[in-house]
């Protein structure tokens, strides 16, 4: 009894942390069940670099994740799945096209070179082209889509005109040979955006300063065919250009900015195209219906079950019951502790995992109806019961965790959250009906008022041995 | 409740046999069908594609108040060039057909863009926060099957070879054969589904398959499990009444752990939501083939198979026994 009561302690002090952590640590929810947008972009190969290997992979990551800050998203999720692809996850994101556009292009950067005489069409455009895209902000405000349309073609027609005036040097000096750019503070608040080329892009970019410097012609600097940056060159290049690779753009730019231009160049550099091969997207309150009527079908098949097995177990059924709640109390928890994202999938693995959590209980309780048919006395069918149960349950939760390995390691995002959760359901309760379970029973037969064999197995017939054997 | 399962073997073999082939039936004209060309009909998941779920604002007044008319959405459709799109209506919010679903090939963000544009011009403005929109690439859907596939054999692999540690080889073979009764039984009424009624499977469906793979396994493994200890503790019984025995001890077991699992996977397909009812139904088909393919076909073609083959050994068993005797 002295075991009982100390195991029966420790299921409490755990429950009692179970609530704790549930209580604190909140499961995150996947974006089928918060709302957002799911992007898998892949990386393609190009006929430079014809194979994908983790230095690119990570590169783009590196680059998607600026892009991806670039959106102003908070808390996403940016992971590389297998070879060649990357996943971000962008929470609550009502604008999906937007995100999309700005991830899914493959940048294409290029510097190029002011034509003669155009200084007056430049100003003027640069000054509509802001206009316009500040107009685009509010606009995407108000979900007016057929002015949000027209305002895009307004840019596009902008963009198209910038574009005319500037030409490509031969060769054309492209987001390639640069190998990276950043904003950098100078004095007081203002900064600068700096640049570093490879060999060849520092003797490309020293061939185009040189050509423009002092001329008052700007280089464009063309992200998609988009004119981002127009700097000049002072006069004192006109001898040698900018040599040595590395340049700065200063325009008094804040740190945002700065930062911004900085990350549009690194993407502009990234050296193989990208496509976004899988979109889904939930609205907020979409994610909000399904999590409601993920919890009713949560708690209605636990009421179902708990029902079922007073009606048919009586007293063991109780405390199976008991254990249930306990196991859903343990599982959670432990979702809660490992931070495992709960998706709808995810939801399923547990409800199903409750249904077969009841298992273990069900195959002991049989045999201990067994051992009391046969005539054993009740602590001994008790025992016998759990005891030799043990090996089906063994078995029978090994074979559904090499089920769920399997869908663990060759599986998709969704289904990996499935498998996941159901292991761990069919962990969890293995542990409860052996100790839980368990403890309870004993403590119960250790109670005179609880020990008539009927709570245990209505209508028992002791058959004679001998009468099994034939 | 006594059941004599191997009296009857030929009735049970039968009852499944008809099942399973009317599903390969199914999966045969499902093949020739033009418009499916798969045993299945693939869901977006595996062929590519875009679905998006609009529904409409209803807080902007006069928004809602037509139902959806689907000729309006099927000519918006044929204008933007997606004529064979297959659109229909849903009922959101408590109201009749206020929302649509459209199917499509994989739509780039600027059609896609265009095609909801036309369609807010001519129904009414959607509620951005209710949009469901997917979209995959016909690559990925590729992939995605594939490694489903992959992970179904790879656990099937790894049941076999656990079985065969635990048990013995001619257990998991047959553990194995009623794996893929409860896997045919399930592709094949989801195949009569999606000819009948439009249903198409998705990378839900094959965890749905690992799963009840799982689970049949776990059904047959505690009635093999009794059988195991039966044969040990009475050597001299013959094999099809052993089985029958040990089917029976563990028949309200099998019967209740289906049915409280039945009534979670019961709720789930009640109020679970759309994404997850097709995935329930699947594992509701499947546990039901799971607890019939334990108890009718892994335990008798078990005993069929024992009593073909211990004929041959019937010696070394009477010497065994002789020896006791004496």
């Amino acid at each position: 009894m002295q075991k009982q009561r100390s195991l029966l302690a420790l299921i409490i002090v755990l429950v009692i942390a179970a609530i704790t952590v549930i209580y604190t640590i909140p499961v995150p929810l996947g974006l089928d069940l918060r709302g957002g947008s799911q992007l898998t972009i892949q990386v393609k190969t190009t006929e430079d670099i014809q194979e994908i290997t983790e230095r690119e992979l990570e590169a783009v990551q590196k680059v998607i994740e600026g892009r991806v800050n670039g959106l102003g998203v908070s808390e996403p999720v940016i992971q590389t799945v297998g070879t060649d692809k990357i996943l971000v996850q962008l929470p609550g994101v009502n604008d999906p096209e937007q995100a999309e556009r700005v991830l899914g292009g493959t940048a294409q950067l290029e510097f190029k070179a002011q034509k003669p005489d155009t200084d007056t069409q430049l100003l003027a455009l640069r000054a509509s082209q802001i206009e316009l895209k500040d107009k685009q902000k509010e606009l995407r405000k108000s979900n007016d889509q057929e002015a949000i349309e027209k305002n895009r073609a307004g840019l596009k027609n902008n963009n198209e005109a910038l574009a005319e005036l500037f030409e490509s040097t031969d060769p054309p000096l492209t987001g390639k040979y640069l190998q990276d750019a950043q904003g950098e503070s100078t004095q007081g608040t203002n900064w600068d955006v700096a640049l570093r080329f490879d060999a060849k892009g520092g003797e490309l970019f020293a061939n185009l300063t040189k050509n423009l410097a002092g001329t008052g012609r700007t280089i464009g600097i063309f992200l998609d065919n988009e004119l981002i940056s127009s700097p000049g060159v002072p006069v004192e290049f006109a001898a040698t250009g900018i040599t040595g690779g590395r340049a700065v753009i200063q325009g008094s730019f804040t740190v945002e900015e700065a930062n911004d231009l900085g990350v549009q160049l690194r993407g502009g550099a990234l050296p193989v195209p990208v496509e976004i091969v899988e979109r889904r997207t939930v609205g907020a309150t979409l994610g909000k219906d399904s999590i409601k009527s993920s919890i009713y079908a949560a708690i209605g098949g636990l009421i179902l079950v708990l029902i079922f097995m007073v009606a048919y177990y009586r007293l063991p059924g109780a405390i199976a019951d008991v254990s249930l709640v306990v196991y859903s109390l343990f599982t959670w928890a432990t979702f809660a502790l490992l931070g495992v994202t709960l998706t709808l999938p995810g939801i399923a693995g547990f409800i199903l995992s409750i249904g077969m959590a009841v298992d273990a209980n069900v195959l002991i309780f049989e045999r201990t109806r067994e051992e009391l048919r046969s005539g054993k006395s009740l602590y001994r069918s008790v025992e016998s019961g759990f005891y030799r149960a043990f090996s089906s349950i063994l078995d029978s939760n090994v074979t559904t965790w090499i089920s769920c390995a399997a869908l663990f390691w060759l599986g998709s995002g969704l289904v990996k959250g499935f498998a996941l959760t159901l292991a761990l359901g069919v962990g969890v309760s293995m542990f409860t009906a052996i100790t839980c379970s368990r403890t309870l029973m004993f403590i119960a037969i250790s109670n005179p008022a609880w020990r008539k064999t009927n709570l245990y197995c209505p209508n028992l017939q002791v058959v004679n041995k001998a009468e099994v054997a034939k | 409740m006594t059941l004599h399962i191997n009296q009857k073997r030929s009735l049970w073999w039968g009852i499944s046999a008809v099942i399973i082939l009317s599903g390969i039936i199914s999966m045969v004209i499902s093949w020739q069908n033009p418009n499916i060309k798969a045993p299945l009909r693939p869901g977006l998941d595996f062929i590519g594609g875009t679905r998006l779920q609009l529904v409409r604002d209803c807080n902007q007044p006069g928004n809602c108040d037509q139902p959806i008319d689907i000729n309006v959405v099927r000519e918006v459709a044929k204008e933007q060039g997606f004529a064979d799109s297959s659109i229909q209506l849903i009922s959101e919010d408590n109201r009749e057909n206020n929302g649509i679903t459209i199917r499509t090939k994989d739509l780039t963000t600027e059609e896609r863009t265009q095609l909801q544009t036309a369609l807010i011009e001519k129904v009414g403005a959607f509620d951005p926060q209710k949009n469901q929109i997917d979209s995959v690439g016909p690559t990925l859907g590729k992939e995605l099957f594939r490694s489903g596939v992959l992970a179904l054999v790879v656990a099937f692999i790894g049941i076999t070879l656990y079985l065969s540690v635990r048990f013995q080889l001619d257990y998991a073979v047959f553990a194995l054969v009623a794996l893929f009764h409860d896997i045919f039984v399930t592709v094949g009424i989801f195949s009569i589904l999606g000819l009948v009624a439009g249903i198409e499977v998705d990378s839900l469906f094959i965890v749905a398959l690992l799963t009840i793979t799982g689970f049949s396994v776990n059904d047959t493994v505690v009635i093999y499990d009794r059988i195991r200890e039966n044969i040990k503790t009475h050597p001299q019984t013959p094999i099809a009444e052993i089985v029958d025995d040990a089917v029976n001890q563990t028949l309200s077991r099998s019967i209740n752990t289906t049915l409280t699992t039945l009534l979670s996977l019961l709720a789930i397909f009640l109020f679970g939501g759309e994404t997850l009812r097709f995935f329930s139904l699947a594992l509701i088909i499947g546990f039901i083939a799971g607890a019939y393919s334990s108890i009718f076909i892994a335990s008798t073609l078990l005993s069929w198979w024992r009593e073909r083959t211990e004929k041959d050994t019937i010696e070394t068993i009477d010497t065994a026994i002789g020896s006791e005797d004496s």
